[in-house]
């Protein structure tokens, strides 16, 4: 491997670790306020990338469906808060994974159902249609989108955690939601505001995924996994955690690939379990012993 | 001296033998066949609930040890041609050993985390015979070595055969487990379920319990992956997939936890429905996600939780005397 490949690789690296970032951020933080996994999150991503794939069709328009998929995400997301999470919050969290995992079978089918068996595909917008050079290097620009999307996210999201009162009151709902609540902090509120930003910015993986990624029932499983291993590993509750997760995983992956294929999709599960066993919590942790 | 608690759960246990008895008698080859399928993931769901529902411990990779006895069996059976007899014990031996080191590192982390560390564990496996050129990779192994039973009049070959033997196999698994968890053992993996810290406290061992009862799932599940390959003649990473690792959870979960029976009346309840549903539609999923929701949501014990609405007649206890 040169030095042009190993750049080429780690690019690939950064584009699908930014991917699973945006699934990550909100499953992560959702755990870290409720210590409940959406195992259905994917669902979201899925629903998010169909959407934006019938807009874009009718439209023609790429950033027509960047904006469709997360809206579509998080009024979907908040009408299953509504009708199931809130009515289950007495339940416990392991009745509420229970029921999402039962969620991503209606969700297959649904979208089986809705918009058939087939792989579709959203085109790339025309400004990144095509592969740039820099460095020696030649690029997908679209690819180069993807990074430079999902660091931007990062970054607005770091800044409304650590600089709002919003983000001050998730931190305090994650460290320690009881003494929160006491304080006169809305939590559920809180909650709620989160998990549906959490299923938007899925929806938004799906679209930013699709001219990448093929879009078919069955996306939602296919990145569920790798997803759920970024917030194990990354350790749930922290957005550096969902971060330098995606990223550890992202490379793992990609590079997994590359240098040892016949097992490449070992890989990932084995950086899991080696980061559990040495940290039980992940990496990152927001609180330890949960 | 039975209580009402177990009478219930015999009662059901033998009604539904009863129903796999007479579909023995009267049902054609396809229906034998699947007969043979639910009394193997009766015993795949019956060791599943010794972990989720006794223990308390949720594995989303239960399948891994399922799919390892069963390809243990092959590789005895079909390319060290070892004679059954001696190959079934050591496949169920294998998945044994497999789970007891998977055990020692899964039971370290908990909840949320314990699902996710099965998990990894089990698509490690899944990934593994998918790549494994011994082992056919993801095309599988055909032609699994069948012990030769023409000494009691028995070919495995036949459906109705087979079925018999799954459904004996299933009859001795599920005497065998209400023993095991009716025992004092059996009592402090409830005991580690329903307060892991006070169980702590009272001095009990409680990560030794638990990989105790991670090593026995394991063990039933391969027993079950070895009946599995019998049954079909086949071995593929099919048999490992994480979803296969969910639809068995699902079976406990709709059948019933905790009460072994449940598991099993879950396990013929989700092929009935598989079945007759995907008959009627491609989108049965639908509906099978809908109604596992649904038991999730309204039925706590499950399907098997209904049957206590029955009207049973009172036992006298020995105090009444």
């Amino acid at each position: 491997m040169d030095i042009a490949d190993l750049a080429t690789q780690s690019l690939n690296g950064l584009q699908f670790a930014m991917l699973l970032f945006l699934l990550a951020v909100g499953l992560s933080v959702v755990f870290g306020l409720m210590n409940f996994v959406n195992l259905a999150h994917g669902t979201l991503y899925m629903v998010g990338a169909f959407v934006g794939f019938s807009v874009a069709t009718r439209t023609g328009s790429y950033w027509a469906a960047l904006a469709a998929g997360p809206v579509a995400a998080a009024l979907l997301g908040a009408a299953f808060y509504f009708l199931l999470l809130k009515r289950m919050q007495a339940a416990g969290p392991m009745k509420q994974v229970l029921v999402t995992f039962g969620l991503i079978f209606v969700g297959i089918d649904a979208v089986r159902w809705i918009w058939g068996e087939d792989s579709q595909s959203i085109l790339a917008p025309t400004a990144f249609g095509e592969s740039v050079q820099f460095l020696g290097l030649v690029y997908p620009s679209y690819r180069l989108f993807i990074i430079a999307l999902g660091l931007a996210v990062a970054l607005l999201l770091h800044l409304g955690l650590e600089r709002t009162r919003l983000g001050a009151v998730v931190r305090a709902g994650v460290d320690d939601p009881v003494t929160a609540a006491s304080l006169g902090i809305n939590v559920d509120l809180a909650f709620f505001g989160v998990f549906c930003l959490g299923c938007a910015l899925a929806g938004l993986g799906g679209v930013v995924a699709a001219p990448v990624l093929q879009v078919y029932p069955g996306m939602d499983v296919a990145i569920l996994i790798p997803t759920l291993i970024v917030v194990v590993v990354g350790g749930p509750g922290r957005l550096s955690g969902a971060f330098w997760g995606a990223l550890l995983i992202g490379m793992a992956d990609t590079f997994g690939k590359v240098l040892i294929p016949d097992f490449s999709s070992f890989v990932i599960y084995a950086v899991m379990a080696l980061v559990l066993l040495l940290r039980p919590s992940g990496l990152l942790a927001a609180r330890h012993g949960s | 001296m039975i209580g009402d608690e177990d009478f219930r759960r015999h009662c059901v246990a033998a009604a539904l033998l009863s129903a796999a008895i007479l579909a023995l008698v009267l049902s054609g080859y396809a229906g034998r066949d699947r007969l043979a399928e639910i009394a193997i993931l009766a015993i795949f769901a019956m060791s599943l609930d010794v972990l989720v529902g006794f223990t308390g411990l949720v594995s989303l990779g239960h399948a891994l040890f399922y799919g390892l006895g069963a390809y243990a069996m092959a590789a005895f059976a079909t390319m060290l041609k070892l004679p059954a007899g001696l190959a079934i014990p050591l496949a169920v031996l294998v998945a044994a050993l497999a789970a007891f080191l998977v055990g020692i590192l899964a039971i370290r982390v908990r909840g949320v985390f314990f699902i996710m560390i099965t998990l990894a564990f089990g698509q490690m496996g899944w990934a593994y015979f998918q790549r494994s050129r011994t082992f056919g990779g993801i095309g599988g192994l055909s032609g699994i070595g069948q012990p030769d039973l023409d000494a009691i009049g028995l070919s495995l070959a036949n459906p109705a055969d087979m079925a018999l033997i799954a459904v004996v196999a299933a009859v001795l698994v599920y005497v065998a487990l209400a023993r095991v968890t009716a025992s004092p053992f059996g009592r402090m993996l409830v005991a580690i379920h329903q307060n892991e810290s006070r169980a702590r406290a009272l001095g009990l061992p409680v990560q030794s319990y638990k990989l105790a009862a991670f090593t026995l799932a394991g063990a039933v599940a391969g027993l079950a992956g070895v009946l599995a390959a019998e049954r079909t003649n086949f071995v593929s990473p099919d048999l490992l997939v994480w979803t296969v690792s969910g639809e068995v959870l699902i079976m406990v979960i709709v059948g019933g936890l905790g009460t072994l029976v449940g598991p099993a009346l879950g396990a013929t309840i989700w092929v009935l429905l598989r079945d007759n549903l995907s008959a009627l539609t491609p989108y049965w999923m639908l509906a099978m996600g809908l109604f596992f929701v649904a038991v999730v949501l309204f039925a706590d014990e499950g399907l098997y939780g209904l049957t206590a609405r029955i009207p049973w007649p009172k036992r006298r206890r020995p105090s009444d005397a």
